[in-house]
């Protein structure tokens, strides 16, 4: 079950489209107005809000690159074998 | 606490040396083949040299005094990344394809070669390169001024017996980065090349950067603080308002340094792909294509962690040192300040580091767009000299001192009037110029040169007016009034408020004003302004790239000829001019390789323009596209050759597949034409008539070789038609039509002045023909059945590879309607044949069938009937007509004669013999001659008929007398006939003397007698009869014959017969006799 979300997943993640949106995605986040929601100087649990919104945003954004560079390396795979076929 | 000088020049001189050890091995092991550099670690680290001495300390110093928002500049890269995988791959296989070695090669490739791009691309690169060289530059010497303990001056002063040395450490370090640059990025001066040793010392400096920072960063948020928590807690206690400020981002802009998020985020995208040594080790030093994966997530999470300090580092530096003064050097100053000089040395290293991997890079980078459109340009005009490939690669060199010593400059007249973060902006905003040419290039193919120099040169000179000579103002070299009343005094130009927009920080407004001259001059210029043909060739190349698997599967097809060859040696010394011999010979045997090559050692006409390019693409590895594309263009132009465009015979849009449409409706009409008819007269005319029509022809001949091998003209259409003759012009085209049956391939003469002396085209000449070709007529590994010829007089070239794929076709299809045509005249003229064959044999048959009739009319119908004898007799032939005969000839009623004979043979000639012997017979029998003289007289009268018609004759001639009962008998050599005596269990022969007729005149026959009795059958037979045989090839034989004669001797004598031919019948099994058999029965009653 898992097994085929996961494969679901990165099938999706494969489309030029999936790339587009979240590169999209990337550049409305790091702007203004969205910046607007963490620009306060309040603090959670001491660590400041635009710090801690940049610093957990960023490594994830990365993790999502990293996934869609799986399904790269998926479909390169599939690529191959069917040409060795 | 400070370390001294000693030291710090101590571990700076060995830190150098370990990094050039490193870069040797590298470059060691790569001459060995084994690359440890050739890997996406390596690849992802040496792409972080986008991190430089501005990261290491700039980010800290900006951190502590605007806040969180300097992480803007690696955010917009990490982002970038996610289009990496499109875009960058895209670039590189471009890159790959076309031996690309710089951006401002890049740019000038897409745009038609063009140099004058180019040279613009260097320029402003350059210009906009030396801030950030200045930064790094000034970034060392003022780390390492911290580091040895000496004040901020631009030169150490040693204090020297008596006088004072002085060591300028920005210009040592200059002097330093220049040589390392020199020795690992200018080796040879390939530039496509990859350049190991200096990647590899990048990668390792890389590893140091994040390293060092990594271990500041943990002094100072766990040894000096207490953790992340401590430190904010802290610093938002001690400094409310100032916490606030730093983590939050100044939408406002109340802070006049501050540069708004949006516009950091955007020219750090850029950057990160458009700074000339960002393109450099992405793109030029790429290893491999499957890399990028693997960097798209490696290189932006070198970024989060090399920043993941930032900030603790500031806000700890502001706590410790109590101000955000100098901030810059944090890294620096806070572990000297608190003791920790090792790892303040780290730091240092660590900023070094930056410094060095920057500045290599970058220095190669520039001093390689140097080379290739400011300095190739002067000397692609000189004559090439054996002493070029030296010099080359000394300029190359010189041009790397040049980028470094550029900066150095600017270190020393701006200086210190920025900072560090600041001053790298100036070149970010340079190298966000290329973005409109760069993606418009990649994905509009409208997009085009004049836009492109017009979009690029606004863009610099607005970069130039608004924020480089403001840096220059500030720095007081040019004079602040520039900057306070713009010039003239005309406040509308103020470069820092152009045309009145105030309120703007400096980055913004010179970005937004330089983007917007830069773009809109870039797409109203390319919609203005019509792309020429060269640029047409590389957006085929630049935006069909994607397109390339598709492609591949279709031939490529050529549109340029070259009007006069060259050959492989010429363009090889070329190339030695330029890139040196070995190199040269290298790169020419890779070429060849596999490809087929004349007698003359050449590649075909038809791949010239390929060779061609290939010579330009070598020399652009080394030289760049646009002086390569000069150096072969001007070297064929002394060679008094050029490229020229193929007349495009077919006329219209290329439709999507490899094929025109003219070329498929050429195809479709000649396949009509050879379908609609079998007269190959009619398809030839029709066909020579659609080549005419539908190309620029004007004479097209078919030729096709008889049985014999001979060639001749079936086929005539077109202008100067005359009979053809030996003084014909056309025949001065044999030699040629000769090598195309030999080697069955078609022989075009594109230029027929230009065609080889051996071949005497005189008469041709003058007949106006200036291109022709002759194509073999065959089937597709058959031998040649003819030559299709063609001739233009107007066009020289028009024969392209594709149009003589498309004649050769067109030659296959005739080639088949020949060979069936000529397949089914061969097989009605078998069938008539045949037909001719078998109606001659009917009419023999029926000839044979009258011969028959009348050969059977010869013999006598039926017996005479004679008182006290009974006779019977048959004769049933084996062919139409046979040689037997048999007859009665009644005298009275009382004597008879009878006589049965075999003439040799079945033939016509046999049964003609049997005709006379019947009539000489006649003629004998009236006469009451005895049967020997009878028989004698025959032979005289037939032996020289016989003797002629080389036939003999068996007879035996009988009269019988019934008065006396006497049988009278001669024999000429037939079957001696038998006798049953009623009551006797055994036959008795009649033989008498005598030779066979037509053997020898005057024989003399015997003549005997014996007298019969009642009851006595006698048998007269010929040797078909007893030479019949069965299956197991025994003869029916006189056995037989007697003992069936005695079985049926009762019978009457017809009956008799009968049943003989039907006991042979039983015997042989078949119904029809091998040979003629007749049988004459007398039987006394």
């Amino acid at each position: 079950m898992l097994k085929r979300l996961r494969q679901k997943l990165l099938h999706r993640l494969q489309l030029p489209e999936s790339w587009f949106i979240f590169f999209i995605l990337g550049i409305i986040m790091m702007n203004f107005p969205f910046l607007h929601i963490f620009n306060k100087p309040d603090t959670i649990f001491g660590i400041p809000l635009m710090f801690l919104y940049l610093f957990i945003g960023w490594p994830f954004s990365i993790f999502v690159i990293y996934l869609f560079t799986l399904t790269f390396d998926h479909s390169d795979d599939k690529h191959q074998e069917t040409r060795q076929q | 606490m400070k370390s001294g000088l000693v030291p710090a020049a101590l571990i700076s001189i060995i830190y150098t040396l370990l990094i050039f050890l490193i870069a040797w091995y590298a470059r060691h092991r790569k001459e060995t083949g084994r690359s440890i550099v050739g890997n996406p670690y390596v690849y992802s680290l040496s792409i972080a040299v986008y991190c430089t001495t501005w990261t290491f300390y700039g980010s800290v110093g900006k951190a502590a005094t605007t806040g969180i928002d300097f992480l803007m500049i690696y955010l917009g890269p990490s982002l970038t990344a996610f289009s990496w995988f499109f875009l960058l791959r895209r670039i590189i296989k471009i890159s790959k394809e076309n031996n690309i070695t710089s951006i401002a090669d890049f740019i000038s490739l897409r745009y038609g070669k063009s140099p004058w791009l180019g040279a613009l691309v260097t320029l402003i690169a350059i210009l906009g390169i030396m801030p950030y060289i200045a930064l790094q530059l000034k970034a060392v010497s003022t780390s390492f001024f911290l580091i040895s303990g000496f004040n901020q001056t631009q030169s150490i002063h040693i204090p020297h017996s008596d006088t004072e040395l002085s060591l300028p450490v920005g210009l040592l370090l200059a002097i330093i980065l220049s040589l390392f640059s020199v020795i690992f990025g200018a080796r040879t001066l390939v530039s496509s090349e990859r350049h190991e040793g200096l990647i590899a010392a990048v990668a390792f400096e890389s590893l140091v950067k994040l390293a060092s920072m990594f271990a500041v960063g943990l002094l100072v948020t766990y040894g000096l603080f207490d953790g992340f928590t401590d430190i904010f807690t802290r610093f938002s206690a001690q400094y409310p308002d100032l916490f606030a400020q730093l983590f939050t981002l100044d939408s406002a802009g109340k802070n006049p340094d501050y540069i708004p998020t949006f516009t950091m985020f955007f020219m750090s995208m850029g950057a990160i792909m458009l700074l000339p040594r960002q393109f450099h080790v992405m793109v030029i030093e790429n290893s491999d294509e499957r890399h990028i994966t693997k960097a798209m997530w490696i290189f932006p999470a070198y970024l989060f962690l090399i920043n993941l300090f930032v900030m603790p580092i500031a806000l700890g530096g502001i706590l410790i040192t109590g101000s955000a003064a100098g901030a810059d050097f944090f890294v620096i100053s806070v572990p000297l300040t608190t003791g920790n000089n090792t790892i303040a040395m780290l730091a240092f290293l660590g900023g070094l580091s930056a410094a060095a991997g920057m500045v290599m890079v970058e220095s190669v980078a520039i001093s390689t767009m140097l080379l290739n459109y400011i300095f190739m340009p002067i000397i692609v005009r000189l004559t090439p000299q054996a002493w070029f490939p030296h010099l080359l690669i000394n300029l190359k060199r010189l041009g790397i001192f040049l980028v470094i010593f550029m900066g150095y400059f600017y270190y020393r007249v701006v200086g210190d009037s920025f900072m560090l973060v600041n001053m790298g902006m100036i070149s970010f905003s340079a190298a966000s110029q290329f973005l409109p040419a760069m993606l418009g290039g990649l994905y509009w193919n409208r997009g085009n040169k004049a836009g492109a120099i017009t979009g690029i040169l606004l863009g610099f000179l607005t970069w130039f007016y608004t924020l480089l000579l403001p840096s220059f103002s500030r720095s007081g070299w040019i004079g602040t009034e520039l900057l306070t009343s713009g010039p003239f005094g005309i406040g509308l130009l103020k470069p820092t408020e152009l045309l009145g927009m105030s309120g703007m920080d400096l980055w913004s407004h010179s970005l937004f004003w330089s983007m917007l001259f830069n773009i809109s001059g870039y797409i109203v210029c390319s919609i203005l302004f019509k792309q020429n043909e060269h640029e047409l060739d590389q957006i085929r190349k630049f935006i069909g790239i994607f397109d390339l698997e598709r492609r591949r599967s279709y031939r490529h097809t050529e549109t340029k000829r070259l009007s006069k060859p060259v050959t492989i040696t010429k363009f090889t010394n070329l190339m030695a001019k330029f890139i040196g011999e070995p190199d040269a010979h290298r790169a020419i045997f890779s070429y060849i390789g596999n490809r087929e090559i004349d007698a003359s050692g050449n590649v075909s006409e038809f791949e010239l323009p390929d060779l061609k390019r290939f010579t330009e693409k070598t020399l652009a590895g080394s030289v760049g596209a646009a002086a390569a594309g000069a150096i072969v263009d001007s070297f064929l132009s002394d060679m008094g050759s050029r490229m020229e465009s193929v007349y495009d015979i077919f006329s219209t849009v290329r439709t999507s597949l490899d094929q025109s449409r003219e070329a498929l409706f050429v195809r479709l009409k000649a396949s009509e034409i050879i379908n609609r008819t079998l007269d190959l007269q009619i398809i030839m005319d029709d066909l020579l008539n659609l080549l005419l029509k539908e190309f620029k022809l004007d004479v097209a001949i078919i030729q096709l070789s008889s049985e014999n091998g001979t060639l001749t003209v079936r086929s005539y259409q077109g202008s100067n038609r005359r009979p053809i003759s030996p003084k014909h012009w056309f025949v001065e085209s044999r030699p040629y039509n000769d090598m195309v049956l030999l080697d069955r391939k078609a022989h075009i003469i594109n230029d027929i002045s230009q065609a080889s002396g051996t071949v005497k085209l005189e008469q041709t000449v003058a007949e106006g023909i200036v291109s022709c070709a002759h194509i073999p007529i065959l089937r597709e590994g058959e031998a040649a059945i003819g030559i299709l010829s063609v001739f233009s007089k107007s066009i020289p070239g028009l024969f392209t590879e594709e149009f003589i794929g498309l004649l050769a076709s067109l030659a296959g299809q005739l080639a088949q309607a020949v060979t069936i045509v000529r397949e089914i005249e061969a097989k009605d003229r078998e069938r008539f044949q045949k037909d001719l064959a078998q109606l001659e044999h009917a009419r023999v048959m029926r000839d044979m069938e009258i011969a028959q009739q009348i050969q059977i009319s010869l013999l006598p119908d039926e017996a005479p009937e004679l008182f006290g004898i009974e006779m019977g007799g048959r004769c049933i032939s084996a062919a139409h007509v046979g040689g037997d005969y048999y007859d009665f000839f009644k005298h009275d009623d009382h004597s008879v004669d009878m006589m049965i004979a075999d003439v040799s043979g079945h033939s016509v000639g046999a049964a003609l013999i049997m005709a006379e012997v019947r009539t000489l017979l006649r003629a004998l029998v009236n006469s009451s001659l005895n049967a020997s003289t009878i028989l004698h007289t025959l032979n005289n009268q037939l032996h020289d008929d016989l003797t002629r018609a080389e036939l003999f004759i068996t007879m035996f001639y009988a009269k019988y007398d019934s008065t006396t009962g006497r049988l009278s008998y001669a024999n000429a050599g037939h079957n001696h006939p038998l006798i049953r005596r009623k009551d006797v269990a055994s036959c008795m022969e009649l033989d008498a003397e005598g030779l066979i007729i037509g053997v020898k005149r005057s024989v003399v026959f015997e003549e005997r007698g014996i007298e019969l009795f009642k009851g006595d059958v006698v048998l007269f037979y010929t040797d078909g009869l007893n030479e019949a045989t069965n299956a197991q090839g025994e003869f029916f034989g006189t056995e037989r014959i007697c003992d069936h004669l005695g079985s049926v001797s009762h019978l009457p004598a017809n009956e008799i017969i009968a049943s003989f031919y039907k006991t042979v019948a039983e015997f042989t099994g078949s119904d029809t006799f091998q040979d003629d058999i007749s049988i004459v029965v007398l039987k006394i009653i």
